[in-house]
């Protein structure tokens, strides 16, 4: 044995040598990617080059992988390289959204307001749930009017209109009143920073994500729901299923301050839409929300408010018009008008100069819609595609009182029954 | 056989008592072994890394990740120096405790307390070189602790970081002694070293008069037992650093000290007596205080007669043995209980 030793040994270390060669080649080759905005090179599509590229607006090729989501550009330790991303699989919360998504070039600081969707989206009654905040604490006597004070975070928006510059953060800890810090404690959960409740319809992303991040099958039949945190996609064309995870999922029981959820959901999209009791005409169940509320509607305008009725204006004449006025149209004549940009992102349209399409009452331009030769209009659905042809009031046997737009009148007539 | 030149690297015979394995437990052998594994795998990393702060962490990155068999260099570098700071607590320990440091060897104790020194101190230069979130805390405590010295901490604090805080020049600064400064002394005292192992007539052994077994092996058996040795210690590595990653974390950025971060593991005791209070005290004055206890057992202590030289706990050095031992089980105790997770 005592002769053999060496030779053993050698052959053992040989071995060795071996299984560490064999090793190094059963590793996976790293994929390299160079994006021309870093320039510097990361190695994510090594593991993930099964990833579908989040939208056309991000090419991969161009943004890379790091540049968004942070992490560790060379590791090829799935820890390390995840070790530093921003915030977790979703670099769009609210929390990191400045470094992930923020920048001159990209969606924050731009003195055009239309690009400034950080600012905006943060500033917005969905991110700040000011308004519930507001009526809360008014309605349990905290507070001596409806005037928001306080947001989920504290916010500034010096360009803001509304006479309400700034928020401070609403800490549930503070407050005195049992049933504020009830509502506190639980429902806290729809806002663009609060994490979904348990339970796949209400599954959504927080920060942009939350709504440009489908998570919710836009076919409601369909139940195979899209809720992985894979989903690796940013989109413009938002169905009304993803709204619906925190819109219409349920109540706020002010007795109990508890959720109450809906359990009368169906897959049926016409009784899966809008609360029991709450009257709705075609449109408002065929469209998507998108096709008629507007960007700053629903991202806000750079001003804080205490009520969603305060950002919110979109009515049935907007499109529809009255009897004696009809809707607002513009003709494109500026190539660098937004309208082009907005259908470039989500084009299921295909708008050319000369087009004539409608604004909203503050010349938001309502780029899905077009207004056609003969004088009615049609809409294209932004996240179904559909279009849908409709008429102006004027014309019609409609008797209503332009002024009066609530639901408690154009539903007298125009509510579908279910 | 004629022997050739590794053969003439070592006398012609030896007293078999002298290598036997569980005398010398092959420790100060391992050691030279491992130094050459970390000169050679420390060269070939040199192609790669970067010393500066914006690119160190990323080259290391690049070494372990996508340079062909970067990663198991790497491997192979830090658990060679893990390793050769425990082979030479294993020599220093096995010299203590068989008394083999009596007279003539006193002065290559001392050369041998040096390298030790050494050993640590290109362990800790090397991993701060990882400039990452991993090191941040030791790198900031260690200078930090330099400069809580009176009167000479501020100078000495420049002089080892090279400025007001840790940045580009610290960087350099531990390369520089990591690569040249640590390497050369240490090259230089492990040739003194085995040239004084050599002149004090090789490894401790009783003087011919009183040794009972006057067998001998010659050169050709040493380096036989030599090479054995290194492939078995090679093979150990190599499947260490095969299946075994050396640490590796984000890059030092903006984001403040993690509570949770340690020492390298061969300073811990020195962390955990920082919690005891006075950093200048605990985290300087005890551990030079340890370090010149250990160096003066030669000198303070009662030492052992050459009869009793070549076996374990000889007579005579028993006082030298204890107080050896108290220091290395307090040690070990500081630095179990800096694993101990804080509640």
């Amino acid at each position: 044995m005592r002769r053999y030793s060496l030779l053993v040994t050698s052959l053992a270390f040989l071995l060795t040598l071996l299984v560490a060669g064999w090793d190094q080649r059963l590793r996976p080759k790293p994929i390299p990617l160079t994006p021309t905005l870093t320039g510097q090179v990361e190695y994510c599509l090594t593991c993930h080059s099964d990833l579908a590229q989040i939208s056309n607006s991000h090419p991969v090729q161009t943004f890379g992988c790091v540049l968004c989501h942070g992490g560790e550009a060379l590791a090829l330790d799935a820890n390390l390289a995840h070790s530093t991303m921003r915030g977790g699989s979703n670099p769009s919360d609210f929390s990191v959204v400045q470094a992930s998504c923020g920048g001159a070039n990209c969606h924050s600081g731009t003195p055009e307001s239309y690009n400034n969707h950080i600012q905006r989206a943060t500033t917005s009654i969905q991110a700040t749930y000011a308004g519930a905040i507001a009526i809360i604490r008014y309605t349990f006597g905290v507070q001596p009017d409806l005037t928001a004070s306080l947001g989920i975070f504290s916010v500034r928006a010096p360009g803001s209109t509304s006479g309400i510059t700034s928020l401070s953060a609403f800490d549930p800890f503070q407050e005195t009143n049992p049933f504020v810090k009830a509502f506190g404690q639980n429902c806290l959960t729809c806002h663009l920073s609060a994490q979904p409740l348990p339970g796949s319809v209400y599954f959504r992303f927080t920060g942009c994500a939350a709504c440009h991040t489908p998570t919710q099958s836009a076919d409601r039949s369909n139940t195979q729901q899209l809720q992985s945190s894979q989903v690796h996609k940013l989109t413009t064309a938002i169905s009304y299923t993803q709204c619906d995870t925190c819109h219409n999922r349920g109540n706020y029981d002010l007795r109990t301050i508890t959720f109450a959820p809906r359990l009368d959901l169906s897959n049926d999209r016409l009784h899966d839409y809008y609360q029991p009791i709450a009257q709705f005409t075609s449109c408002e169940w065929m469209l998507d929300c998108v096709d008629c509320h507007t960007r700053t509607e629903a991202m806000g305008d750079d001003s804080l408010y205490s009520s969603k009725l305060d950002i919110q204006y979109i009515q049935c004449k907007t499109c529809h018009g009255t009897p004696t006025e009809l809707p607002q149209p513009r003709t494109l004549t500026d190539p660098n008008d937004l309208v082009f940009r907005l259908a470039l992102l989500n084009p299921v349209v295909d708008l050319k100069l000369g087009d004539t399409i409608l604004v909203t009452q503050k010349d938001e331009p309502l780029w899905n819609t077009r207004v056609l030769p003969d004088g009615t209009y049609q809409l294209v659905g932004k996240a179904s595609g559909q279009v849908f042809p409709f008429k102006p009031v004027m014309g019609s046997a409609c008797t209503q009182n332009g002024t009066d737009q609530t639901s408690a009148y154009c539903h007298t007539c125009h509510s579908m029954t279910r | 056989m004629r022997p050739n030149f590794f053969h003439h690297l070592h006398p012609p015979t030896i007293p078999a008592r002298q290598a036997r394995l569980r005398y010398t437990l092959a420790a100060g052998g391992l050691a030279v072994f491992l130094g050459l594994v970390l000169l050679v795998t420390g060269l070939l990393e040199m192609f790669y890394y970067i010393p500066t702060p914006d690119h160190a962490s990323a080259s290391i990155q690049t070494i372990t990740f996508l340079v062909p068999y970067g990663g198991l260099v790497r491997n192979l570098h830090f658990w060679s120096a893990q390793f050769l700071v425990i082979v030479s607590l294993v020599h220093l320990f096995r010299v203590i405790l068989t008394g083999a440091y009596a007279p003539p060897r006193r002065f290559n104790y001392l050369l041998g307390m040096g390298l030790l020194v050494l050993a640590v101190l290109l362990d800790f230069t090397g991993y701060v070189l990882r400039w990452d979130e991993g090191i941040h805390w030791a790198l900031v405590t260690g200078t930090n602790l330099v400069r809580s010295i009176p009167l000479l901490g501020a100078p000495l604090y420049t002089l080892v970081v090279g400025g007001a805080q840790p940045g580009p020049a610290t960087l350099i600064r531990f390369y520089g002694w990591h690569i040249f400064g640590l390497t050369l002394a240490a090259g230089i005292l492990v040739a003194w070293h085995i040239f004084r192992v050599r002149r004090d007539g090789g490894i401790a052994v009783p003087p011919p008069a009183f040794r009972i077994d006057h067998s001998r092996i010659t050169r050709f058996e040493l380096v036989r037992r030599e090479v054995l040795a290194m492939l078995l210690a090679a093979t150990a590595l190599l499947i260490l650093s095969t299946f075994a990653a050396a640490p590796l974390a984000p890059s030092i950025n903006a984001s403040p000290l993690v509570e949770t971060a340690r020492a390298p593991w061969f300073f811990l005791w020195v962390q955990q007596m920082l919690k005891l209070g006075n950093p200048f005290f605990w985290g300087v004055v005890v551990p030079l205080a340890v370090l010149l206890l250990l160096s003066l057992i030669p000198y303070i202590f009662p030492t052992v007669t050459k009869p009793d030289l070549g076996r374990w706990f000889p007579r005579g050095n028993t006082l030298a043995r204890i107080v050896a031992l108290i220091v290395l089980t307090g040690i070990l105790v500081l630095t179990v209980l800096a694993l101990i997770p804080v509640s």
